[in-house]
């Protein structure tokens, strides 16, 4: 049974009661989309900057420049500037589409969009100027920062709890379940991380493995996915295949996620239980990663072609793949017997890019591509599209095996007992090969820019319609 | 593998068993809607968003 777009027709909203609505959420998700992209620009030019340096260490060793001010500056800018104001973008077209009615204020998501900029900024100045909040990684942004940030999360779950408010329907439509919870998790993990009086010892130990991974996973995972479950059968013109396992996969996230990120800190002296729950539940991530990915794929079933026709479908599967094999070699890391030779090296570097970059940023980017010019009737080039896709992914792919490999090999040295310096000259050809793909995906970034500003500001490009025909009209 | 913070040995046996016995219920969940999916009613939800956007 297929039920179309045709046969839906007459529950289509009135153009004319929702056109104003329409310019209005256009020019907001335009806003989110634009700035988003800046901070892709800008951080991704100082993760190539430190890519080079791996080569050249003495290259631009300015202390504003140097690595240890740079990486977090890489780290948090393409973590809250790039990858949380697009997803943000993407979530309130989603959820105001999804509910069918308008936005609860236009007001509160430009405050929100200045709060995550004016976060991003302030905290790239203080981590250059050598504020740098300590070890805490993904925390880096001195606390004052941080409250920025989260008054932004803050606005915008307020804004879209009461635009879900006062939707047409009864039901909340999946996708804004994964919106909606990634928001209130990540105020909670915020909150969290912000208050001082367990920051200490071992307590800051936990803290962090808590924060570092649900930053991840509790924010940029529910976010992606509750884009996945609207984007997908979207692009598609065909339903989700299960409504239901979608549903599950949201629990199972819930019961499993925020207990695994110990499995960072194994073999420290945390308590041995609790390492032992953090392995057991990065195993049991299996159930929503497994089930929400072949949720996806099953409803790609017999739509082979799609993905080369079309390159939005094209972004959203290489993001669904990556997000099931990338979540799953993170639970074969948390195995004690493989941490104990990837602990430390760049096989985790390599793990990070495979989901942050593979599965995030590629969802983002296929939302984008789907849902930006249904917003603006703007259109990318097919030949832009085409050089971003495959720029991306040969680059990615080339860091991800790169540091894999090396990172093993680096792991494989200290078990070994060899001397340091050795683990270093065996990750130099790796090293090279990282910036090789690094160049690739920076590159890939400016035609992104390019295709950008095709949707929204510039001249609409030849693209087919992110939707593709229903398969009654397809027959 | 053994380890001074390894705690009473029931103590681990009791959280292997709780966790383990989650995980498993989850997984033949999981199993269980991806034979059998759900949903034939074409009012629901899922339907809904495939309307046109503009």
């Amino acid at each position: 049974m297929a039920v179309t777009a045709q046969a839906l027709g007459a529950s289509a909203m009135d153009p004319t009661r929702t056109g104003g609505d329409d310019r209005a959420l256009a020019s907001l998700f335009k806003a989110y989309t634009v700035s988003a992209t800046f901070w892709l620009v800008f951080g991704t030019a100082v993760g190539l900057l430190l890519a080079f340096k791996f080569g050249a260490p003495d290259f631009w060793a300015e202390k504003y420049l140097t690595f240890g001010r740079l990486r977090p500056i890489h780290t948090n800018d393409v973590f809250y500037g790039w990858a949380s104001i697009a997803l943000v973008g993407c979530a309130y077209y989603v959820t105001v589409r999804s509910c069918g009615t308008q936005l609860y204020s236009i007001l509160l998501a430009r405050i929100g969009l200045w709060l995550f900029n004016i976060a991003a900024i302030a905290g790239t100045i203080a981590l250059d100027l050598g504020y740098n909040w300590g070890d805490l990684e993904y925390r880096e942004w001195p606390w004052p920062i941080r409250l920025v940030f989260l008054a932004a999360l803050v606005v915008t779950v307020w804004n879209l709890l009461a635009t879900i408010a006062r939707r047409e329907s009864k039901d909340i439509y999946l996708s804004n379940w994964y919106i909606v919870g990634g928001f209130l998790w990540t105020c909670v993990i915020c909150v969290v991380a912000i208050l001082p009086w367990y920051q200490k010892g071992l307590g800051q130990v936990a803290i962090s493995g808590y924060f570092m991974h649900n930053a991840v996973g509790m924010w940029f995972t529910p976010l992606a996915l509750g884009l996945f479950y609207y984007a997908i059968p979207k692009v598609l013109n065909r339903p989700i295949y299960s409504y239901a396992l979608g549903v599950l996969a949201f629990w199972t996230n819930l019961v499993f996620y925020p207990m695994l990120g110990g499995h960072h800190f194994l073999f420290s002296p945390l308590p041995w239980w609790l390492q032992t729950t953090a392995i057991i539940c990065s195993v049991g991530m299996l159930v929503p990663v497994l089930g929400g990915g072949a949720n996806y794929l099953l409803t790609m079933r017999g739509r082979y072609h799609g993905r080369i026709e079309s390159y939005p479908l094209a972004f959203l599967f290489v993001g669904v793949i990556c997000y099931v094999f990338g979540s799953m070699q993170g639970t074969v890391e948390a195995l004690r017997s493989m941490q104990a030779i990837w602990h430390f090296s760049d096989f985790t570097v390599g793990h990070s890019h495979f989901t942050m970059y593979g599965f995030v940023t590629f969802a983002a980017w296929g939302g984008i591509y789907a849902l930006l010019p249904l917003a603006t009737g703007k259109r990318p080039g097919s030949l832009g599209m085409s050089v971003h896709f495959w720029l991306a992914l040969t680059g990615v792919a080339i860091y991800v095996i790169a540091l894999s490999i090396g990172g093993t090999v680096q792991g494989l040295d200290w078990v070994h007992d060899k001397p340091f310096i050795q683990s270093v000259i065996d990750m130099k050809p790796y090293y090279l090969w990282r910036g090789v793909g690094g160049i690739l995906m920076f590159l890939s970034h400016l035609v992104f820019v390019w295709n950008v500003w095709r949707m929204t500001a510039g001249k609409s490009g030849d693209a087919p319609s992110p939707i593709m025909e229903s398969e009654e009209a397809a027959a | 593998m053994h380890n001074m913070l390894m705690g009473p040995l029931w103590g681990i046996v009791a959280i292997a068993t709780v966790t383990g016995v989650v995980t498993l219920g989850c997984f033949v969940a999981m199993f269980k809607y991806l034979v059998r999916p759900g949903e034939k009613d074409p009012r629901h939800p899922k339907y809904d968003i495939l309307r046109p956007d503009r």
